[in-house]
């Protein structure tokens, strides 16, 4: 009978370690929220620099990008910081923000060269800002073990291919459909497992 | 008869067992959230951290964020090993009795 419930102390003591381990390593950051404030930043470029809005700031469609893209970079680091709290860290949440942060970083300034030495083309632009995207969303997909996120990493590389061969008004299109998949849909996908996870976790603790 | 491995006491303890198994899956952690994953006291959760900072298994670092005391904990080296060996001697123990 002793020997039994040793036995059992034993085994309850290597379930509480995978159980901690997991927990432990439970995904603890959140993303999803960024997918959409992304595709919601550029469809704000996209509609400024298109239209402008006639009045004042708004009439400049040449800072459309720029602004809303540092706007956009701003309001990330401000929410992150707030929704990070005081939650883990952990190598591989490390690892996904240094591979969005360096890419943000090299697509700024690689827009922003094109745009000021007057090398600014529109199915070009889509191209880069496409694969790029496509580039990181692969990378962050593997090192997450992701396919939903893999997929949209191929819609982005379409995207890049689509936009070098299509007409001006297509490569739009193609761009416009690809925001909404990449970041809208697949956004709010994220945040809706990252909510049903943490219920999971909630009612396991 | 093979001699049957002794269990480290440091670790063998269940809050302490719980906080390394917790710390070995993140880079460090601030004390709430192993409160919060554990459902420990902060009395008896400090106690037990403390056990693990004087075995040399955790580091702990004591900063303010935004005007706010934070307390984050860190397992070294020799505490990952210390619970690496640990696993070994349950699994040792227990022998066939794993998975059934």
């Amino acid at each position: 009978m002793k020997a039994d419930s040793e036995e059992l102390g034993l085994k309850d003591r290597l379930s509480l370690i995978e159980n901690m381990i997991a927990e432990g390593r439970r995904g603890t950051e959140s993303w999803g929220w960024t997918f959409v404030l992304w595709g919601v930043a550029y469809y704000i470029a996209i509609a400024w620099s298109t239209w402008g809005f006639g009045w004042s700031i708004w009439g400049h469609t040449a800072l459309a990008w720029p602004v809303t893209m540092i706007s956009a970079s701003v309001l990330t680091v401000v929410l992150a910081t707030r929704k990070r709290g005081r939650q883990p860290s952990t190598t591989i949440g490390r690892a996904i923000s240094a591979l969005w942060i360096t890419m943000g970083i090299s697509m700024f300034i690689l827009l922003f060269s094109l745009a000021l030495s007057g090398k600014y083309d529109q199915q070009l632009f889509v191209a880069v800002i496409a694969a790029m995207l496509g580039t990181t969303n692969a990378a962050s997909s593997m090192i997450l073990k992701w396919s939903v996120q893999f997929a949209c990493a191929v819609v982005w590389w379409l995207a890049a291919v689509a936009s070098c061969f299509g007409t001006v008004t297509q490569s739009s299109i193609v761009f416009l459909v690809a925001i909404f998949i990449c970041q809208i849909v697949f956004g709010s996908y994220a945040m809706f497992c990252e909510a049903r996870r943490n219920k999971q976790g909630a009612s396991h603790a | 008869m093979p001699e049957l491995p002794e269990l480290n006491p440091v670790i063998h303890g269940k809050l302490r067992l719980a906080l390394l198994s917790l710390l070995i899956g993140v880079e460090e952690a601030e004390f709430t959230w192993l409160r919060t994953k554990t459902g420990s006291t902060d009395g008896n959760l400090g106690a037990q951290l403390l056990k693990l900072e004087e075995a040399g298994y955790v580091t702990v670092e004591k900063k303010f964020v935004h005007r706010k005391p934070q307390t984050l904990y860190r397992m070294t080296e020799a505490g990952r090993q210390a619970l690496t060996e640990y696993v070994q001697a349950l699994k040792q123990l227990l022998g066939g009795a794993i998975g059934g």
